[in-house]
């Protein structure tokens, strides 16, 4: 070793452990971005001065809390115990009409939280629709549906689909072999469920809940209508009333530290797994289960969240159009609000993809507590009800981006920091998917790191860019509160139609623009569900056996 | 190396040096890829994969790694290739110095041909699209001359267009193979290739890399744990024990010649039992057999050894009157040509014997091992 | 894995579509984006209220108005922080409760817009005027009460007798502002009395006054506390079937006061001629007559009449109440916190 070797060939360049500078940059950049609602919060608060301590602990709050967390811990284990059974039935067996009820099974997600709400108020109040039918049966008055039973029906119907997106997705990657090495060794269907399906979907499920428990902590329109309050409603009280920004933001900081708790704990359960799969050559397809005289049990049970969750809210809906229509009631102009609708949740959908893969990139492949730092920060967004989010972009395009302000940029920009976690998610599964060696294969022929990222790394997480895009833009869609604040002025999306037309009691208008809005994110909806996280692997795996089985 | 389109030139491993310090005594002194005593821990842990590892690798040879997994086989050639970085000692690539305590060449400026285990093909890329991916820096008229010939080399012309999951599995290795070859590399790196593939498949595509690599002059190292792989394709093999190269030599050498219990294990099939040395036989409670020492080690009267039973090297006959050291036949398998025998020792332990007669020598007979055409047994210190 | 390659190709074609889209949505983007000449509203009150009038107005002024539609209340935080910087001219409110938390970014109200309203329907900083007048009211269900079963004071409705008959929105403005009233006219204690008998008969809770009057004609509670005009938006849509009307108290207590929607101009404004314009078309002949035919409340102009069915703003029985009065809204908050109505 000489002196003209050290000179000739650099000093410790092209470390391959850690990341490459830009990658950082740009994910770091990301996350500063979605921290701006919690510096606002913090800015905002510190007006209230030592007051907050009355503020936050008393037993107020403290009930609040609890309610809250009683909540979530409903809302999330009964989606669990809904999303999981039904994932399972639509992927691995033959149960009846498969492909119309994975895509049915998934839609409830597009229904705005305050439609949903209304309808099933509507159908199952003491005296609504549902009593109505029941009333020959001598049935007078149902039980209140207000508070908490309402509250969770509607967040459940709702939320379930998270987790369901979720376990489809690693159930249709998962290898079958495992599951056929268990049931050789005399382990039944029931037990190979338990003791082998189950844990292998844990980290799906782990995914899944995270984001149902996130978004029940920051809906508002769901537990406002049904009159449970949490967190949120507290907030919204002080911004729809007394207008104290100051409370709102003390309890919104106190919320951002409830979202904090719900990612740790998400993270406990996350492990250090590979899942890319270790053992070569191609994942034979699994053979579906043949449920024989349980086909049509099973087509009912995936057919209780389908009714409950999309065809009783649909047929409210069009019961109230046709309602209308024959009253005369006019309906708002919809195609500009469809149009704008469309526009801005695709350059949300953009936007939002384009940010999250550097900070997706930086957390599979560039393990460390920095890119896990930034990965998690990035989901408080989530957390947050949409006010507060819209409140602090606000905040930021007037004293800092004033040219930005009131422009589309803006509240695309919003819509990131709210939805970004929807877009981390898919990208994460889909790179975790990629074998490391082929990234080093493309390194050993030449490519920089750079090179590699962008000609190896990112073709290969197209899939989970476009399921990631998908998710994006059905939440953008369905999306108001951030909507209402941060459109430029004039901007009509069918969101904020169907808010207008609702809160003064239009229905047949909200009617329209709520169907509307409901098949045009049912669209990327079905294209989710379809085609997974991408991995349309079933017709290939085909090529592969018959190739195999040629030779 | 020599293709196709490879000027002729008296030192092909200079030619394609692009920038490089080069220096012909310097590489025809280290060689294309020289390891010297390097040290290179498993990330996240103090323990060494492979300590005080040397390896020297000359112009157009073909040397294997042989190694049990997890032995740090695969370490080293990561470390050969950039992947992982070194914590002691000296890597070179080229004569060019790569690695060390403080300097590491990144993977992408090394001109290494990898090809992986799990062949890494581009699933997003044709076959094609696939083999160019390393040519970047040619012009486009120029790429064409270069995948053309490497897929006919490979024998997948004409498969330019398909894509990777179109491919069976001995397909997409060639394919991986052309990949890496194509952009002209200094050494070629395999990491188990073939363990993925069945043994018809595997001895074939074994023999074509041996000819391709013969071709083209590759200087070419190959990673297993497939004894016969290793024998068959190697000019030289270096026998892994835990961390370190326990040997390196011919195949035939190292064959014969196992300079510890651990080469012998890995290098063929064998028993190891104890014995006692006792001027220049070994007793066992197999038999007496004169001994042979590989290691240069000298050994003394009483000394515990092991003895190296090899079935080739062994011969039973009927036993006769005699109660001591024999053993009895379990087991024969009759192979054609010859019918292997495992005999059970009173202690248990099955020495496995192969002869070519079958001479009305049956299960449960009680036999004498002897040596083969009086060949001396290799011992080692126990 | 052909299907990248297949993402590739619908990735282009989605980029063409975008690009397209995106020229179209540019090209045909209405002028007046941040025109300086136009009026900007923030209007707590909704599109399909206020839309076609502001349209109206745009005609007969010839001025460009850009209107955010919004909740009053996140309109207002809206406004508190964009301060001196909102590019808002007009803050168009449902009810004084938004209009007060703002006060320190609207201007004073020339004297000619402010009298063109009673002086009780406006700020006695004069600093907005009422726009049009939105009566409290109990809506009641047909089908199980008539009028003469109701009593003449809301304060009866405090009495056990009415244990589970009940439905209020208790995190609605107009309720705050109501009992902000009761609390002038009854004092804090007589109020709170009130209070603790209505929560002593359990009254069924909604988020809005729609709500509660659907429930009230569904039968799911038979009196309902809300405003008057949500009752003839449902009689407009669902014919006259509709199980429920509205109840004016017969005396004159806080149960029927009369608040008011409206509006002030921002400090911030660089606009205020075409302003006033717009509040002097609000509260001219044109606009109150909208508000009395269209939305179906009080027109607060003496030249224009309520709507057929409504009783004439003298006809009602209503408390002799400034709205300027009812600007604590932190303190019937605070009460209604105290007796658990509100979290």
């Amino acid at each position: 070793m000489t002196l003209t070797d050290v000179i000739t060939t650099g000093w410790r360049s092209g470390d391959t452990k850690r990341p490459p500078l830009f990658l950082v940059v740009s994910a770091v950049v990301v996350a500063l971005a979605a921290f701006i609602p919690v510096v606002y919060l913090a800015v905002r608060s510190a007006g209230s001065g030592s007051e907050w301590v009355d503020l936050v602990f008393n037993a107020n709050t403290a009930s609040i809390f609890g309610r809250t967390f009683l909540l979530i811990a409903l809302v999330t284990t009964i989606s669990i115990t809904i999303a999981v059974p039904v994932a399972w039935l639509t992927v691995q067996t033959d149960v009846p009409f498969r492909r119309v009820l994975s895509v049915a099974s998934v839609l409830p997600l597009v229904m705005p939280s305050f439609v949903m709400a209304t309808t099933v108020i509507e159908v199952y109040s003491p005296k609504g629709i549902l009593q109505g039918w029941l009333s020959p049966f001598g049935v007078d008055r149902l039980p209140a549906i207000y508070g908490l039973p309402g509250a969770t029906l509607v967040l459940i119907l709702m939320t379930y689909p998270y987790v369901l997106l979720t376990v489809r997705g690693t159930l249709r990657r998962m290898d079958p072999s495992l599951e056929e090495a268990a049931r050789a060794m005399g382990y039944g269907p029931a037990r190979t469920l338990f003791s082998v399906t189950l844990p292998m979907l844990r980290p799906a499920i782990a995914a899944g809940a995270l984001l149902v428990a996130l978004y029940t902590l920051s809906d508002f329109g769901a537990v406002a209508l049904l009159r449970y309050d949490t967190f949120t409603s507290a907030i919204m009280i002080q911004y729809e009333t007394s207008i104290d920004r100051t409370l709102a933001a003390v309890l919104s900081l106190v919320l951002v530290v409830v979202a904090v708790f719900l990612l740790l704990a998400e993270g406990l359960t996350r492990g250090s797994g590979a899942y890319h799969r270790v053992t070569v050559g191609t994942v034979r397809s699994a053979r579906r289960v043949a449920l024989g005289n349980w086909k049509w049990v099973a087509f009912g049970v995936v057919m209780v969240p389908v009714v409950v969750g999309l065809i009783v809210p649909v047929g409210v809906l069009l019961h109230w159009l046709i309602r209308g229509l024959l009253n005369d009631q006019h309906l708002l102009p919809l195609l500009v609000p469809a149009r704008n609708s469309l526009y801005v949740s695709l350059l949300a959908a953009v936007v939002t993809v384009l940010a999250a893969l550097p900070v997706a990139i930086l957390a599979v492949r560039f393990r460390s507590g920095l890119s896990r730092v930034v990965e998690r920060s990035t989901y408080i967004g989530f957390g947050l009800p949409g006010v507060v989010v819209a409140l602090s972009l606000v905040f930021f395009g007037i004293n800092v981006a004033r040219p930005l302000y009131q422009s589309i940029w803006l509240l695309v920009f919003a819509y990131g920091v709210l939805f970004l976690p929807a877009a981390i998610g898919s990208l994460r599964a889909s790179l975790l998917q990629v074998s490391p060696r082929v990234e080093e294969a493309a390194m050993s022929l030449g490519s920089s790191q750079w090179r590699t990222i962008f000609k190896v790394t990112v073709p290969l997480v197209m899939p989970g860019a476009f399921a990631g895009g998908a998710m994006v833009f059905l939440l953008t869609m369905k999306e108001l509160p951030a909507s209402l604040i941060l459109s430029p002025i004039g901007y009509k999306t069918l969101s904020t139609s169907i808010w207008s037309a609702a809160s003064e009691a239009f229905f047949a208008k909200t009617a329209a623009s709520a169907l509307l809005l409901v098949f045009a994110a049912g669209i990327p909806t079905a294209y989710l569900t379809l085609r997974g996280h991408g991995d349309d692997s079933e017709k290939q795996k085909r090529e592969i056996d018959l190739e195999e089985a040629a030779r | 190396m020599r293709f196709p389109w490879s000027k002729p030139t008296d030192s092909s491993v200079q030619q394609t040096q692009s920038g490089a310090v080069s220096n012909p005594s310097l590489s025809e002194d280290t060689g294309v890829i020289h390891l010297e005593n390097v040290e290179c821990s498993y990330r996240g842990s103090d323990r060494p994969a492979i300590t005080g590892f040397n390896l020297q690798i000359r112009p157009g040879e073909f040397v294997s790694i042989l190694g049990r997994s997890g032995a740090g086989k695969t370490t080293a050639l990561r470390v050969i290739a950039g992947f992982e970085q070194v914590s002691d000692g000296y890597v070179r690539v080229g004569g060019q110095l790569v690695g060390s305590s403080f300097l590491h060449v990144a993977p992408d400026q090394r001109r290494i041909g990898l090809v992986f285990q799990d062949y890494a093909l581009f699933p997003h890329l044709t076959v094609e699209k696939n083999v160019e991916f390393g040519l970047k820096d040619l012009p486009k008229e120029e790429r064409a001359n270069r995948v053309k010939p490497v897929l006919k080399l490979v024998g997948m012309s004409g498969y330019e267009d398909r894509y990777v999951h179109e491919l069976s599995g001995g397909q997409q290795q060639r394919v991986a193979i052309a990949r890496a070859l194509a952009p002209d590399p200094v050494a070629l790196l395999l990491d188990e290739p073939f363990s993925n593939l069945d043994r018809q498949l595997r001895s074939a595509l074994r023999r074509d890399i041996k000819q391709i690599v013969a071709e083209t002059g590759a200087t070419t190292l190959l990673v297993t744990h497939d004894r016969e792989e290793a024998l068959a394709t190697s000019d030289r093999i270096a026998v892994m024990g835990d961390q370190k190269i326990e040997q390196i030599g011919t195949p035939e050498d190292v064959y014969q010649n196992p300079v510890s219990a651990e080469v012998a294990r890995m290098i063929g099939p064998c028993e190891l039992i104890p014995g006692v040395y006792r001027g220049g036989v070994v007793v066992t409670e197999a038999g007496v057999f004169p001994t042979r020492v590989t290691n240069g080690t000298s050994l003394s009267d009483g000394r515990q050894v092991l003895a190296l039973m090899r079935a080739s090297e062994l011969e039973i006959e009927p036993a006769g009157d005699e109660t001591q050291r024999t053993a009895t036949i379990e087991l024969k398998e009759f192979e054609g040509e010859f019918s292997e025998y495992s005999v059970k020792l009173d202690s248990g332990t099955v020495i496995r014997v192969r002869k070519r007669v079958a001479n009305g020598m049956e299960i449960g007979d009680r036999v004498r091992i002897l040596p083969r055409d009086d060949a001396a047994v290799i011992v080692f210190p126990a | 894995m052909s299907y990248v390659a297949g993402y590739r190709r619908v990735l282009v074609k989605l980029a063409l579509v975008s690009i397209i889209a995106i020229t179209v949505v540019a090209c045909t983007e209405s002028e007046g984006d941040g025109d300086s000449e136009s009026l900007v509203i923030y209007s707590g009150r909704s599109e399909s209220l206020v839309g076609p009038l502001i349209e109206d107005f745009e005609k007969v002024s010839g001025h460009n108005v850009e209107v955010n539609y919004g909740s009053t209340g996140p309109l207002a935080a809206t406004l508190l922080e964009e301060g001196s910087n909102s590019p808002a001219d007009i803050y168009f409110a449902q009810d004084p409760g938004g209009l007060g938390a703002v006060d320190a970014l609207l201007s004073e109200l020339s004297q000619d817009v402010l009298d063109s309203v009673p002086s009780w329907a406006r700020d006695p900083e004069n600093k907005w005027v009422g726009t049009s007048g939105r009566a409290r009211v109990i809506v009641y269900n047909t089908d199980m009460l008539s009028e003469a079963d109701l009593p003449d004071s809301i304060e009866d409705f405090a009495k056990p007798e009415w244990k589970g008959r009940i439905g209020w929105p208790p995190t609605n403005s107009s309720l705050h502002a109501m009992i902000t009233a009761m609390r002038q006219e009854w004092g804090e204690d007589r109020t709170k009395a009130w209070l603790e008998g209505i929560m002593a008969n359990e009254p069924k809770v909604y988020a809005k006054n729609t709500p509660t009057v659907a429930a009230t004609a569904a039968g799911e509670i038979e009196v309902g506390f809300v405003n008057h005009y949500y009752l003839h938006r449902f009689l407009a849509e669902e014919g006259e079937s509709f199980a429920a009307r509205n109840y004016y108290t017969r005396s004159a207590d806080p149960g029927s006061v009369v608040l008011v929607a409206g509006a002030g101009i921002l400090n911030s404004s660089d606009n205020k001629e075409v302003a006033e314009q717009f509040l002097k078309f609000l509260l001219g002949t044109a606009g109150q007559q909208y508000f009395a035919a269209q939305t179906y409340e009080f027109p607060l102009n003496e030249n224009a009449k309520p709507a057929n069915m409504l009783p004439t703003l003298e006809a009602i029985n209503k408390p002799e109440i400034d709205l300027g009065d009812l600007t604590d809204l932190e303190g019937t908050q605070d009460l209604l916190r105290e007796v658990g109505a509100l979290p």
